[in-house]
C-alpha cells in the first residue's frame, strides 16, 4: 500500500492557454490525440501505486468531471480510498499557485482522515511520465522537508512532503503568509529544507499556446513518444469506443500521430490528429494539431493551425499560422470560404 | 429478482474448427475482427444497443480468453445491478458432468439461470456472426404476430442456399418447414441463428426434447421441428442488412475486407449504434515519414513505417520500413519485419514476420494464407536453402 496521497491542484489558470481553455479547465485540455492534460499526472499516480487521489478543480469543471467520472478508467473507483473530487466552497481572492493553502484548507478533513503519511502535490499542466515512488525515496534519503520535482533544472511544480507538515502549513497560513506549497518551495528565507528530485525523462510544461503547439509536435519524435507512452507505465484515459481509423484511396499521410475513429481522405503531414476527426479529399493539413471531432472539408489548405474540438472548416478554406504563432480556431468555430467580390 | 421482459442467451461455445490455428486456443467468438473487435462484440453490442441488459453467455470450448475478455461486462455496459452479463460454462451435478451436447441442450442446462428472471421471452443468439441488428424490433414483431417462436432470416443467393438452414414460409412469413442444408432449396431465406421464444413454450419443448434419445438437441434440427409438429405459430423475421458467418479463413478475411469498401455494408462509424469492445488503451497510431497508407483501417498503438494497402491492422502492430502489407489482416501485436511482404493473408496475434520474408499466395490462386509459426520456419528454411 502506498504511503502517498495524491493531490492534483487543477485550480491554476494559465493566461497563455486562454484560447483553448475558455470552456474548460486547463486540466481537461485535449492533448496527444486522445488524452486530456490530467490523464498524464493521474496515470503517473496510478502507475506509482498511489491509492488515494484528490482533485481540486477551479470553475468550469464540468468537462473535467465528465472526463474523470468515477475514476473507473484509471482503476480508481475503489471501496477503500480511490478518487475524490473537491470543488471549491468559495474561490479565494488571492493569486494562486500550485498547492494553494486557501483551497486545500477547504477540505482539510481529507488530509486529516487519510492514513497515508506523505503527500504528492501536482499541477495539471505538466505532461510527463514520472515515477513518484522514486521521488518519495529521494525525499526520504535526503530528509527534505519539501522535495520539488525538476527536469533539466526546470521546476515541474510537483512536490513531495510529509502530510503533517502540509497540515501545519495550511493551519498556520495566516501567520506565515505562505500561500501555497509552491510558494514555500520558492521562497528563500525560511527554515524548511527544500530539495529537488530530477526526473530524467521527457517533461512538457504547458504555459502558452506556443508551448502547447511545440510539445504537440514533440510527440512525432520517437524518443519522446517512447518516454511518454511506455508500455509498463501506460497513460489511461476515458474510453470512447471509436472504431479504428480509416484511410481512403486518396489519403497520403506522413509523420503523423493519429487517434482512433478518424476518417482521412486528404493529405496530412507532421500533424496530431485526434479521435473522430474527418479530413476531406484534396485537403492539405500540414503542421497542425486537430482536436477531436473537428471536420475539415474538401480542398482545404491548413498550415500551423490548432483546431480545437468540434471545429468545422468548410470546403476550399485556406488558413495559415506560423510555428511561433500558430493560428487557433476555438472550440466549435465554423470557417467558411470568404466570398470575394 | 425483478422480472425481465426478455433475457438473451448467447451461444459462444463453438470451436470454429475451420478457422484452424486461429481457434486452437480460443473459442470462435473470441477471434479478433475488424481492427479492434472480437467477433462476440457485435452480438454483445447489439444486445446493449437494443436495450437487452440480461445476457447469459454459454461457453464450453477453450473459454479462458473469452471469460477474461467478457469479465463483468463493463465494456458493453452490461455490468448491471440486476441482470447484466453472466458467463455460463457447463457444470457438474451430484451425479454427472453436464457437457453441452447441442445448442438446445446448453439452454436446457441453464433453465435455472433464465427462471430467476422469470422472463416472458428468451432471445437465443449465436456469438459467431458479424452484423448489427435491433433485437427490440424483432421482439416487437414477435409480439405483434402472436408468434410462439420467431426466427430471423436473411435472403441469400439461390446458388448458396444449400449451405444454410432454410426456412420455407408462406407469403405472410409464417414458417411451414425447416430445411437444414437442403440439396434443392425451396426458399432462399436462411436462418441467421437468432431466435425469440415465448419462454413458457420454449421451457416446455426443451424438456420434451431433453428426454428424446434420438435428438441432437439442436435448435435448428430438433427444437424448431418440434414446435412445427405441435402446430405452433412460427414466424420468420426478414432481416435486411449486412450479416456474415465468419466460419472459415476465407470468409473471415472477406468480412474484414468488406469493411474497406467505400460504403461498407457494416458501418463501424455509426455513433447511434456503436460496437463496443474491451479497450486496449494504447496511444494513438504513429505513421512515420516513410509510411504509405491507402484504403485501410488501422487501430491505436500501431507504428507504421512501411506500405499498407487495403488492409485491416489491429492494435499494437508494428510495420517496419520497406515492408509491404496488401489485402491482409494483421492481428494484435504482430510485427512485420523490414522489407517483408505480406499479401492476401491473415497474420494472427503476436506473430512476427522476419525481415525480408515474402508471404503471398501462388500466382493466380485466390487462396488466403493463414500465417503460422511453422509456415514461417519452413519459408525461412526454403530461403536459406
Amino acid at each position: 500500500m502506498s504511503r502517498l496521497l495524491g493531490v492534483i491542484d487543477a485550480t491554476t489558470v494559465i493566461g497563455g492557454l486562454q484560447d483553448i481553455s475558455l470552456n474548460r479547465s486547463v486540466a481537461s485540455i485535449p492533448f496527444a490525440g486522445r488524452y486530456r492534460f490530467i490523464d498524464f499526472v493521474l496515470s503517473n499516480m496510478v502507475n506509482s501505486g498511489v491509492d488515494s487521489v484528490a482533485i481540486f478543480p477551479k470553475h468550469q469543471y464540468r468537462s473535467l468531471m465528465d472526463h474523470i467520472g468515477s475514476g473507473k478508467n484509471w482503476d480508481m473507483d475503489r471501496k477503500k480510498d480511490g478518487l475524490f473530487f473537491f470543488p471549491p466552497f468559495y474561490e479565494p481572492n488571492e493569486n494562486s499557485s500550485v498547492g494553494s493553502f486557501a483551497r486545500l484548507e477547504q477540505h482539510l478533513d481529507y488530509f486529516k482522515r487519510s492514513h497515508q503519511d506523505y503527500v504528492f502535490i501536482a499541477n495539471s499542466y505538466v505532461i510527463t511520465n514520472v515515477d513518484i515512488e522514486e521521488a518519495l525515496a529521494e525525499h526520504l534519503i535526503h530528509d527534505h522537508d519539501i522535495t520539488e520535482i525538476v527536469n533539466h533544472d526546470q521546476s515541474l511544480e510537483m512536490y513531495v512532503l510529509k502530510k503533517s507538515l502540509l497540515i501545519d502549513l495550511i493551519e498556520d497560513r495566516k501567520k506565515s503568509q505562505f500561500i501555497s506549497v509552491a510558494d514555500v518551495a520558492k521562497q528563500p528565507f525560511h527554515n524548511y529544507k527544500i530539495g529537488t528530485y530530477n526526473h530524467p525523462g521527457y517533461a512538457a510544461v504547458m504555459n502558452s499556446i506556443e508551448a502547447y503547439y511545440n510539445h504537440s509536435m514533440d510527440l512525432l519524435d520517437n524518443t519522446v513518444w517512447n518516454q511518454l507512452f511506455s508500455a509498463d507505465r501506460p497513460v489511461f484515459t476515458k474510453v470512447k469506443d471509436e472504431p479504428p481509423t480509416r484511410y481512403s484511396s486518396s489519403s497520403v499521410v506522413t509523420n503523423c500521430m493519429v487517434a482512433n475513429g478518424a476518417v482521412i481522405q486528404g493529405n496530412v503531414e507532421n500533424s496530431i490528429i485526434s479521435r473522430a476527426v474527418k479530413i476531406g479529399r484534396g485537403s492539405m493539413v500540414k503542421n497542425c494539431v486537430v482536436m477531436q471531432k473537428s471536420q475539415i472539408g474538401e480542398g482545404c489548405t491548413l498550415e500551423y493551425v490548432i483546431l480545437d474540438k468540434d471545429v468545422r472548416v468548410m470546403d476550399g478554406v485556406s488558413l495559415k499560422g506560423t510555428q511561433e504563432n500558430p493560428l487557433v480556431l476555438r472550440k466549435g468555430t465554423v470557417r467558411e470560404m470568404a466570398v470575394s467580390k | 429478482m425483478v422480472k425481465k421482459k426478455c433475457v438473451a442467451m448467447l451461444l459462444a461455445g463453438g470451436q470454429g474448427s475451420r478457422l484452424h490455428s486461429l481457434t486452437k486456443s480460443i473459442a470462435k467468438p473470441a477471434v479478433p475482427f475488424g481492427g479492434k473487435y472480437r467477433i462476440i462484440d457485435f452480438t454483445l453490442s447489439n444486445c446493449t444497443n437494443s436495450g437487452i441488459d440480461t445476457v447469459g453467455v454459454l461457453t464450453q470450448y477453450q473459454p479462458l480468453v473469452l471469460n477474461s475478455y467478457i469479465g463483468i461486462g463493463s465494456a458493453w455496459d452490461l455490468d448491471r445491478r440486476n441482470g447484466g452479463v453472466s458467463v455460463l460454462p457447463p457444470y457438474t451435478e451430484a451425479s454427472e458432468v453436464k457437457w453441452y451436447s447441442g445448442t438446445a441442450n446448453a439452454i436446457y442446462h441453464n433453465m435455472k439461470y433464465i427462471e430467476q428472471y422469470n422472463p416472458e421471452y428468451v432471445l437465443v443468439l449465436s456469438g459467431d456472426h458479424i452484423y448489427k441488428m435491433d433485437y427490440s424490433k424483432m421482439l416487437d414483431y414477435h409480439i405483434q404476430n402472436d408468434s410462439e417462436a420467431t426466427i430471423s432470416v436473411i435472403e441469400v443467393p439461390w446458388d448458396e442456399a444449400s449451405r444454410f438452414g432454410i426456412m420455407n414460409t408462406n407469403e405472410n412469413f409464417e414458417i411451414e418447414e425447416f430445411d437444414e442444408k437442403p440439396a434443392e432449396p425451396k426458399s432462399n431465406l436462411a436462418s441467421m441463428g437468432i431466435y425469440i421464444f415465448n419462454w413458457s413454450s420454449l421451457k416446455n419443448f426443451l424438456e420434451v426434447d431433453n428426454v428424446n434419445e434420438d435428438s441432437s438437441h439442436d435448435f435448428g434440427k430438433d427444437l424448431i421441428p418440434l414446435f412445427l409438429n405441435e402446430g405452433k405459430r412460427l414466424m420468420a423475421y426478414p432481416f435486411e442488412g449486412y450479416w456474415k458467418d465468419v466460419g472459415t479463413v476465407k470468409s473471415l478475411w472477406e468480412a474484414n475486407m468488406d469493411l474497406l469498401n467505400e460504403n461498407p455494408g457494416l458501418n463501424l462509424f455509426d455513433h447511434s449504434w456503436r460496437i463496443y469492445s474491451r479497450n486496449p488503451n494504447q496511444p494513438p497510431q504513429f505513421l512515420s515519414d516513410t509510411s504509405e497508407v491507402r484504403e485501410s483501417l488501422i487501430n491505436e498503438g500501431c507504428v507504421v513505417e512501411g506500405k499498407v494497402n487495403y488492409s485491416v491492422i489491429f492494435q499494437g502492430v508494428k510495420i517496419h520500413e520497406g515492408a509491404e502489407v496488401e489485402e491482409a489482416v494483421i492481428m494484435p501485436d504482430a510485427v512485420i519485419g523490414k522489407n517483408a511482404i505480406v499479401r492476401r493473408a491473415i497474420v494472427p496475434e503476436n506473430i512476427s514476420i522476419p525481415e525480408g520474408l515474402t508471404i503471398e499466395p501462388e500466382d493466380g490462386s485466390d487462396d488466403i494464407i493463414l500465417v503460422t509459426e511453422d509456415m514461417i520456419a519452413q519459408l525461412r528454411k526454403d530461403v536459406t536453402a
